[in-house]
């Protein structure tokens, strides 16, 4: 990185920079081994674990590659046949429908949770911390959680769903069902965004509230006129990291086809092999990665895959740079 | 903005705990909207909670039972933690687990709060790169970086064990830099021109005035990567799943079933012992969580 | 503010190291050299294998007598292991001396990947009889000419039948073809008062438990690969007679319906596996199953086992079936080959290690010698997965550089095929046709 350093400090006034006393230039380039050696761990870490791997990734992509063999070069082929690869249209496809379904959930169920609780009097501890206890839960074990508890057949709520006359679907085990299970996963481990909707419904002055409410707005429009406007940052920023998350959604989607598909791997199968079940509904675009690389040990077509998600991660980062002030450099 | 207490990431999953009371806002109302609040909050409450229940309920039970659609034990089973105990190493998960959680978060702080400092206080060309440069590390999925990560760690003989997700955090962490700059962007620049004016080194400043004054944010941050290695499933997995020496607790959890084709009464008692022990620690740190992060909670 | 050409510049500097970094750090394939002859071995190896429980504890017992009798090499065993963590770990210059794979698939992959060592000079130098290997045993376990694995006892595959359910339906003798299957299979089916299922005679739907397509192909006598190694699916019509069949048995159950009783199954390697609890009347399953069953001892099932029923244009083909194995070789990055090879030589080519060791798992054993042996104590059911394998019909899957890429491309079509999601069988098997070349050369 190109960290030239010529400083000043943020307390001392700028614009004498230029002074040529005797030791200034002395105590600059003290100044500059200080501010070096507070970011130079930093600084390290940046190069080996981000800008080497990326690049490394670039010309990966360009090989056939098994860690076994040495790279072979191919040019552009991992990129082409990712366009006739059917599990990675279906990872992709299924990418996008959490993040067009499950990131609106979570907003949209965070943001319900909030108000609920902002409302609420004395006993809104008590419910809160209810609320937010899921949210703990490590995802693995959140993953096998639901996994059980929305069994077909013998699982609890379709056995409940039974006691009331209905038909459960078969949730982690049909293919039209799994990603909605995940969602329900999603939304019971929705504690942090409901804090973070909370703490922004707390800010709304209430005097706001009380000026409208004399002049006659009733609950929805002062909702509508006083609320949402005051949230909108956050909804979008939930929204954004929401997305940004749903890109590397990995460990629940794993997790929970391995668990459901009832298969073992004691016959000396591969765990990957049972990732995606059902009919590949749960493959997210991270998952096939991985399986592509480590399972096939396909690092080519795997690096292949990374560079275009980070392409599309950075798109991303762009717009969350441009929207939220507190990304920007120059923030308090 | 309250950007300081969001987790940019979703697996960083560490207890925000909630902002403290409700503030009064409203004295009257109907009893029927009373009435219709507090139904759907039980309602949903019951629905957050029901889960844990049936899992507890059903570790409790014989193999054959837990596929019966009962919710209660017909006949209770503890024996079922000790029959996950034999199946599995669950000790030596827990203490890898550890080990990765503690030492992870011991270097994190080590190595970020100092270049969180030079971010946040110093200035020097280059800062708004490096700071944009962390804000991407932070926020780009993980595995755009695994391939190359996994054959850099391959050539140095370190797959197969925890160091691959240990070592990096002596070199800094990308979403603990962040918060704990924007912690450090409260802090009043007066108390460091306080102590430059004694002749403080910026290392003594750092040490001296913004480490005591940090305190409540670099605890959340400490926290927030302690979470974050804990429940982290897909590192461990990428680099010890050859190794069940070097397992932590969600690898060892998620392989039990495939592995030992065990029925849901002992995958249920496994799934116990990993929500427990975050559980039990929530319970006790509450109040220093709360304070934690309620400092945090600043807005950035 | 952004200056977005400043970080570019980096990148770009940082590109060429990277590209000299990523091209030094590859590594190469070292050529073996062994001992001369009569040297003994020693010193300690690590064995990767990837049984678990039961299993675990009976190759343990033949590990142990290894150690009996060559006191100066140590095993050190690691159960649990399958073929992508050795296969990964490996590649990470890491890993085992020995590892035992369970299943051909990753023969290929080993082999010309240079993961596991050759093991031919090994062989040639002490002398080893290869004509007491079946020759079906001697082919899944060698790519192209290279043996880099050897057979530790094979697995056959044959339909286990409910003997109590078939009499209910008046069935005296297990089908041979698939019409028979179909049909019989509608005679155990039963249901409930609301039309759900209450017992499957088959379950037709493929991913389930051992329903996988490659068993599927071997009783079609469907090919896999043409002889110059690309995709033969589209040409072979035997596929089009499979899959049809396939699917006619899932419509008549509806594809809904036998998918939702199926996700009431217990797990396939547990107690409750369904065709133990009478769930399924028929089901696809290896050898190992008696031992399973005998371990588990469910209550009132009375079974038999009787050879895969066979498509109708090919009856002569009854008697044959899937073939697999285990298959055990030695790491490239084995710091102890010769002690190894020790290790491998025993277990593999050694008459009463194999009769023990196929007497505790109850695999078939992968020595002439030891098919004969009196010492092989199986149960009477047995016999039909020995006939099978000694049936030259039988066939394993085919061996592929890139591993299972190719099932799992047929795998995930059939997959879609079954859910009624193609619906021109012959352009789908033509685009699978492109898919599996594809997956093939990736």
């Amino acid at each position: 990185m190109a960290t030239t350093m010529a400083t000043r400090h943020a307390a001392t006034r700028p614009g004498n920079p230029r002074s040529r006393r005797p030791g200034a230039t002395r105590r600059r380039t003290r100044q500059r081994l200080t501010i070096l050696s507070f970011i130079a761990p930093a600084l390290i870490g940046i190069v080996i674990f981000f800008v080497y791997p990326l690049i490394s990734a670039l010309y990966f992509s360009f090989t056939k590659f098994n860690l076994l063999t040495p790279p072979e070069f191919v040019g552009l082929r991992n990129y082409q046949n990712m366009f006739h690869d059917t599990n990675l249209i279906k990872a992709s496809e299924n990418t996008i429908w959490l993040v067009l379904v499950m990131v609106p959930a979570q907003v949209l169920f965070g943001l319900g949770t909030g108000i609920l609780l902002v409302t609420m009097k004395r006993s809104a501890t008590i419910y809160r911390t209810i609320f937010y206890l899921p949210a703990l839960v490590p995802p693995v074990a959140g993953a096998l959680a639901f996994v059980y508890v929305l069994k077909p057949g013998t699982g609890p709520v379709n056995a409940l769903l039974a006691n009331f006359g209905i038909e459960g679907p078969q949730w982690f085990n049909d293919p039209a069902w799994a990603k909605p299970s995940l969602t329900l996963l999603a939304l019971w481990g929705i504690g942090n965004t409901m804090v973070i909707f909370l703490a922004a419904l707390l800010d709304v002055p209430v005097s706001l509230h009380e000026a409208a409410a004399l002049d006659g707005a009733n609950a929805w429009q002062r909702f509508r006129h006083v609320t949402l406007p005051m949230l909108s940052p956050v909804i979008v920023f939930s929204t954004i990291t929401g997305i940004i998350t749903t890109l590397q959604f990995f460990t629940e989607a794993a997790v929970a086809a391995s668990a459901a598909s009832g298969q073992a791997t004691n016959g000396g199968n591969s765990v990957s092999t049972l990732f995606g079940y059902p009919e590949g509904s749960t493959f997210t675009y991270p998952l096939w990665l991985y399986v592509k690389g480590f399972g096939y040990n396909q690092m080519g077509y795997a690096s292949a895959m990374a560079i275009v998600l980070f392409v599309v991660a950075f798109a991303i980062i762009l717009l969350v740079l441009k929207r939220s002030k507190s990304f920007s450099g120059e923030a308090s | 903005m309250t950007a300081l207490a969001t987790p940019a990431r979703s697996h960083r999953r560490a207890p925000v705990p909630p902002p403290r009371p409700v503030r009064k806002r409203r004295s009257k109302e109907g009893p029927l909207l009373f009435i219709a609040r507090h139904s759907v909050a039980i309602a949903l409450s019951m629905m957050f909670l029901a889960p844990f229940l049936f899992i507890l309920l059903t570790s409790f039970m014989t193999n054959t039972q837990s596929l019966t659609s009962n919710y209660w034990p017909t006949s209770w089973h503890p024996e079922n933690y000790i029959a996950v105990f034999r199946k599995t190493d669950m000790p030596k998960y827990l203490w890898n687990t550890v080990l990765y959680a503690g030492l992870g978060t011991i270097f994190t702080i080590m190595s970020s709060v100092p270049a969180a400092y030079a971010l946040a206080k110093l200035q020097w060309r280059g800062r708004q790169l490096m700071f944009l440069v962390v804000i991407c590390m932070m926020l780009l999925p993980p595995q755009i970086t695994t391939v190359p990560l996994y054959s850099l760690w391959a050539t140095y003989g370190l797959t197969g064990s925890l160091w691959p997700l240990i070592l990096p955090t002596l070199f800094g962490d990308a979403f603990s830099i962040f918060l704990l700059r924007q912690f450090m962007l409260t802090i009043p620049n007066e108390y460091l021109d306080a102590a430059r004016v004694d002749g403080c080194g910026e290392w003594r400043t750092l040490f001296k005035v913004i480490w005591p004054m940090a305190r409540p944010g670099i605890a959340a941050t400490a926290m927030f990567q302690f979470f974050y290695a804990w429940n982290d499933y897909y590192g461990p997995f990428l680099y010890t799943s050859e190794n069940q020496d070097n397992w932590t607790i969600s690898l060892g959890i998620a392989s039990f079933r495939t592995l030992h084709a065990v029925a849901w009464n002992l995958v249920t008692a496994a799934t116990v012992f990993a929500i427990a022990p975050v559980l039990i620690v929530f319970f006790f740190a509450q109040k220093a969580f709360v304070q934690g992060v309620t400092l945090t909670g600043v807005k950035g | 503010m952004i200056r977005p050409w400043r970080s570019g510049t980096a990148a770009a500097a940082c590109l060429t190291a990277a590209a000299v970094a990523a091209a030094g750090c590859t590594p190469s394939i070292k050529p073996v050299e062994i001992a001369s002859p009569g040297v003994t071995a020693s010193g300690t190896i690590e064995f990767w294998h990837f049984f678990t429980d039961r299993e675990a504890d009976a190759i343990q017992k033949v590990v142990n007598q290894f150690q009996a009798q060559f006191p100066q090499v140590k095993v050190i065993v690691k159960s649990g292991q399958d073929d992508s963590k050795t296969t990964q770990s490996i590649a990470a210059g890491q890993g085992p001396d020995v590892a035992l794979s369970g299943s051909t698939d990753s023969v290929g992959k080993f082999c010309s990947t240079g993961a596991w060592q050759d093991l031919t000079p090994y062989l040639t130098r002490d002398k080893v009889d290869m004509t007491d290997i079946p020759q079906v045993a001697q082919d899944y376990t060698a790519y192209q000419g290279k043996r880099c694995t050897m057979p530790l006892l094979a697995d056959a595959y044959g339909l286990y039948y409910n003997k109590k359910l078939f009499a209910a339906a008046g069935i005296t003798s297990p089908p041979k073809t698939f019409s028979e299957l179909t049909a019989d299979a509608k005679k155990l089916t039963q249901k409930t008062a609301n039309g759900n299922l209450k017992v499957a005679g088959f379950d037709p739907l493929s991913g389930f438990y051992e329903n996988s397509i490659a068993h599927f192909a071997t009783m079609a006598g469907a090919k896999w690969l043409t002889p110059d190694g690309k995709s033969a699916v589209g040409s072979d019509p035997a596929w089009k007679d499979l899959l049809t069949w396939q699917k006619n048995l899932v419509d008549w159950y509806g594809y809904d319906r036998i998918n939702k009783f199926q996700s009431t199954f217990g797990d396939e390697g547990s107690a409750d596996n369904a065709f133990e609890k009478g769930q399924v009347a028929m089901n696809i399953d290896g050898e190992w199953r008696i031992a399973a069953i005998s371990a588990d001892n469910p209550k009132d099932l009375d079974w038999g086992v009787a050879p895969l029923p066979v498509s109708d244009s090919r009856p002569d083909a009854y008697g044959s079936g899937f073939l697999s194995g285990n298959v055990i070789g030695i790491s490239k990055n084995s710091r102890n080959p010769e002690a190894a090879w020790q290790f491998i030589k025993f277990l593999t080519t050694n008459t009463d290690s194999v009769v023990s060791l196929a007497n505790e798992i109850k695999n078939v054993p992968t020595l002439l010698s030891a098919l004969k042996s009196p010492n092989l104590s199986l149960d009477p059911n047995f016999k039909v997965f020995l006939d099978v394998f000694a049936n030259p019909k039988s066939a394993a899957a085919p061996l592929s550089a890139a591993g299972t890429a190719y099932q799992d491309t047929g795998q995930d079509f059939i997959n879609d095929w079954q859910a009624g999601k193609v619906k021109d069988l012959d352009a789908g098997l033509k685009k699978l046709d492109e898919n599996i070349n594809q997956a093939l050369g990736g």
